[in-house]
């Protein structure tokens, strides 16, 4: 059987909500030492993410009166855990994105489960 | 204001245009990095390669891919006495997380550092390396 998500993804994201400011999503990928945020909302579902490039479009504003929803792109691509990673992976080389937000199978859901990370294929490249 | 060698980390890791996507891979996921300089055996700088170049290759052979083959010809000058402004705004216009540091000083095509959009995102935070726990300041 064709391997899925659910092997090179990590449990678990990072989050922060819609009303954040930019300088506390700097902060909060400076500490835990990643390069994405999940924006959420009210009820923990998927609004967006921020990546450390989209943080640039920030800079030279005022970092505390800019909002995370004001730079997140938004979230449009569902990858549950049963995608076949194959799949997962064109998907991400095609729209040059490093993070895609894992959600939950459940139908019209999209609870946050977990990220898939270029970083983890890489690893997952270089140890075949 | 800030200048790009205030942020940048000095030093590359590099390859050679030769070596294979395997190879490459391996640098990445040992040195945890997210690009690669490829330099020829005289230190002039080829291109860099992207953890989106090898992510492209899931499912293809690897070890028959070389690192010339896949990398992003250098084509872009960033000198260390930059504005952080300048290397923002090329970061943005061509789509790339990372710029390739050359000084002219140091002879044409010759890297003396690399500055990623992290290092950029790290002094927007204000936060100093190695102190987070106590500067991050958490509302309650």
């Amino acid at each position: 059987m064709s391997e899925t998500v659910m092997s090179l993804m990590r449990r678990g994201a990072i989050t922060c909500a819609e009303q954040t400011s930019i300088r506390e999503v700097a902060q909060i990928m400076v500490v835990n030492r990643i390069r994405y945020c999940v924006v959420v909302n009210q009820s923990h579902e998927v609004v967006g993410i921020i990546s450390a490039r989209s943080i640039l479009k920030a800079f030279g504003k005022d970092l505390d009166q800019t909002k995370a929803k004001d730079i997140l792109l938004p979230y449009t691509i569902s990858i549950t855990p049963s995608t076949p990673l194959k799949e997962a992976i064109e998907l991400m080389s095609k729209r040059k994105i490093e993070h895609l937000v894992v959600v939950s199978e459940r139908l019209g859901s999209k609870a946050v489960l977990g990220i898939l990370h270029a970083s983890d294929i890489v690893v997952h490249l270089a140890g075949d | 204001m800030a200048r790009v060698c205030d942020l940048m980390h000095r030093g590359v890791i590099y390859c050679y245009p030769e070596d294979n996507a395997k190879e490459v891979a391996k640098i990445m996921a040992t040195n945890q990095i997210r690009a690669v300089v490829v330099m020829d055996e005289s230190g002039e700088v080829w291109g860099l390669i992207s953890i989106m170049e090898l992510v492209g290759l899931y499912g293809k052979e690897l070890e028959k891919t070389k690192a010339e083959e896949i990398m992003r010809p250098y084509k872009i000058e960033v000198d260390p006495q930059w504005s952080i402004e300048g290397a923002i705004a090329l970061m943005k216009r061509k789509k790339i997380d990372q710029l390739i540091i050359i000084d002219p000083h140091a002879g044409p095509k010759r890297p003396v550092g690399i500055l990623t959009s992290f290092d950029i995102v790290q002094y927007m935070s204000g936060l100093k390396i190695g102190h987070y726990e106590t500067q991050l300041k958490m509302k309650s």
